[in-house]
């Protein structure tokens, strides 16, 4: 029983981490430009087809790993500058361009690379057994617990520290506010979609490797964003990362009391609870018109 | 981006001016049976002008002849368009009258599939259809009912999101419970009406066109205006002492008795049901890519929609341009993307404005 405890403690942690990098990148785009960015699932996909695509081409699975990262990054940023900057005033319009951009890109996924499911290279090969837990750990899901945490440490200093960061933060709290105190509105925006590609693609290579990659892998993850964010509180980051740990822990423990085929249903019953008790998430505000 | 909106409007005014130097004799010359229609329905479904008499009405004849003149494949593509026209304007009468954009519809229309599919299936095999149809239509609206109760307490985005959550529940439920549901694979042994095309045509068009008469009366109604002034302001829909919540719950259980009826049509027609078909995000989306491409908030401009689509898809890029099923999909996508973008008041929308101005008197 203890070691049971121990393993979900420890399996959860791992998968806990690249939940809360799906969710970020996600929370921050509603948070700043108040856009539900419904293609982030589908984000998450183009980092995980373009570590497909660079390690099948012989490059190393590191360098692989940065490359899926930048294109990520940069496939959000064309998302914004290309769509969503001349639609955002419109919620309705940004939602469905947003979903049938997802859907686009599904398509063209099979097209270039069939329907069935692929197998990642691990982007470290290898796993150790944790006697003490009875549990056996891929290094992969040590390397994304890892990363995830540098790269939430990196966000965190980022908006806290750094004057470029705060004003992400403050245009979260009051656009309009941040905009009298001189904050560029345009380039915080931009900068918001690629930190959150960037994010995207991180996740895009682990769920790839960890779960599965296939064309139709982004609604899950986008799913789970929703999920996560909603009972986070949408716009926080905190509530994010709790949320995520929240719900990674919840869906191992099913998986290991009730079984495999209830690892959704109980995160998607907690999140209805949370949504009628406390309609705006853990850590959430009032949705402001502006 | 605007200027050059502004320019593109410019120049069609220009060209309408033209254009209406012909088709003003036109409309005078109709105008005379719009007007025996505006004496009598005007009050209910709105005046029109002699052109626009023309489009409803030669479509409505096209749409009823269809099987007479379109081969095999097109009274098919127009058979399925026939369903997805029902669903598209049942979102369309909840999510495009009230703002409440619902991305959870597919739940509505699965729950009918599903009710008759499983009622078949583990009840009784020789059930009849006088049973089997209202009982799924009332599933679809009790569902709905449970969708509408505690999602309608949120507002924006928070309220779609719930939706698209009912989709993922439902989704998920279906292989806990495959000995019911048949879980991936679905049931396939529903009766379909019959294969013969034409009759199967005639049992698609007609619901759909009675469904498309009451809405349109609905929706041109006090009721619809309800639903729009929800829409454009909520909280003076309250403080003109009309509970908005109460008008918000009849939208979407107005809704999901035609999703039911169509939900119902569907499983007949296709023999079966499986999530894919009814269930999957994918097919919420569509209702609504199809509503807004047509023009939200229309009734009519979803109709359309639904037509131009499937026939596009289904029987355009399918039979005559011959494409794949992933390249269609893609072409599908790029124009819903375009029109978001480019139109977002919908086709149809367009195009009866520009048949208004067009007219010869309304100068």
């Amino acid at each position: 029983m203890i070691e049971q405890l121990l393993s979900i403690l420890v399996v959860g942690a791992m998968i806990s981490a690249v939940y809360a990098l799906i969710a970020i990148g996600f929370t921050m785009i509603f948070g700043v430009g108040g856009v539900l960015n419904l293609a982030h699932g589908a984000l998450i996909m183009i980092g995980a087809f373009t570590y497909l695509a660079a390690t099948s081409a012989a490059v190393p699975p590191f360098v692989g790993f940065l490359l899926a990262v930048a294109v990520t990054a940069a496939a959000s940023y064309a998302l914004y500058a290309g769509l969503v900057k001349y639609i955002e005033d419109n919620i309705v319009i940004t939602f469905l361009a947003t979903v049938v951009v997802a859907l686009l890109l599904t398509e063209l996924v099979i097209i270039q690379f069939g329907s069935a499911p692929s197998q990642l290279l691990p982007v470290i090969s290898g796993n150790i057994y944790l006697e003490a837990v009875g549990t056996r750990i891929r290094y992969v899901q040590l390397l994304a617990f890892v990363v995830s945490w540098i790269a939430i440490g990196s966000l965190w200093y980022y908006v806290t520290k750094t004057d470029e960061g705060r004003s992400i933060l403050a245009t979260s709290m009051s656009t309009r506010g941040a905009e009298l105190t001189g904050v560029d509105l345009q380039k915080v925006k931009s900068r918001t979609w690629l930190i959150a590609g960037a994010f995207a693609g991180i996740a895009g290579v682990f769920i790839g490797t960890l779960q599965s990659t296939s064309p139709h892998m982004w609604l899950s993850p986008l799913a789970l964003a929703f999920i996560i964010v909603v009972i986070g509180g949408i716009g926080s980051i905190k509530g994010s990362v709790i949320a995520a740990y929240l719900i990674g822990y919840l869906e191992t423990a099913s998986v290991e009391f009730l079984g495999p085929s209830f690892q959704g249903v109980l995160s998607l019953v907690v999140l209805v609870a949370i949504l009628l008790l406390k309609p705006n998430g853990l850590f959430g505000r009032e949705l402001v018109h502006e | 981006m605007s200027s050059a909106t502004d320019r593109l409007n410019a120049a069609t005014s220009r060209a309408t001016d033209r254009l209406s130097t012909v088709t003003g004799p036109v409309d005078q010359l109709l105008q005379p049976l719009a007007d025996v229609y505006n004496r009598l329905f005007g009050d209910y479904f709105g005046e029109m002008n002699g052109l626009q008499f023309v489009l409803i009405f030669g479509t409505a004849a096209a749409l009823l002849t269809a099987p007479f003149w379109g081969n095999f494949g097109l009274v098919r593509a127009m058979t399925v368009a026939a369903i997805w026209a029902i669903f598209a304007m049942s979102w369309d009468i909840q999510s495009g009258y009230t703002g409440y954009i619902s991305f959870g519809h597919s739940v509505l229309s699965g729950a009918a599939g599903y009710t008759t599919a499983m009622l078949i299936h583990n009840v009784n095999p020789e059930l009849s259809m006088m049973i089997t149809i209202p009982v799924s239509i009332l599933a679809a609206l009790v569902v709905g009912l449970l969708v509408a109760l505690p999602s309608l307490r949120l507002t924006g985005p928070y309220f779609s999101l719930i939706t698209f959550v009912a989709v993922l529940i439902f989704y998920r439920l279906i292989p806990s419970f495959s000995q019911y549901t048949g879980g991936e694979t679905g049931i396939q042994s529903v009766e379909v009406f019959t294969y013969a095309p034409v009759a199967r045509y005639y049992y698609m068009v007609v619901p759909m066109l009675l469904i498309a008469v009451v809405l349109t009366l609905i929706a041109r109604s006090n009721i619809g205006l309800i639903l729009m002034s929800i829409r454009e302001n909520e909280a003076a829909v309250n403080a003109a002492g009309i509970n908005a919540t109460k008008f918000k719950i009849f939208s979407f259980a107005l809704s999901s008795i035609p999703m039911g009826i169509g939900g119902v049509l569907l499983v007949h027609f296709s023999g079966g049901v499986d999530p894919t078909t009814f269930i999957v995000v994918d097919r919420s989306i569509e209702m609504i890519a199809i509503a807004v491409l047509g023009g939200m908030s229309s009734i009519l401009g979803p109709l359309g929609g639904a037509f131009f689509l499937i026939v596009l898809r289904d029987y355009i890029l399918t039979d005559i341009a011959n494409l794949g099923s992933s390249i269609r999909w893609t072409v599908f996508w790029a124009l819903v993307l375009l029109v978001l973008v480019f139109a977002r008041d919908g086709v149809f929308r367009k195009l009866w404005h520009g048949l208004d101005r067009l007219g010869g008197d309304r100068r």
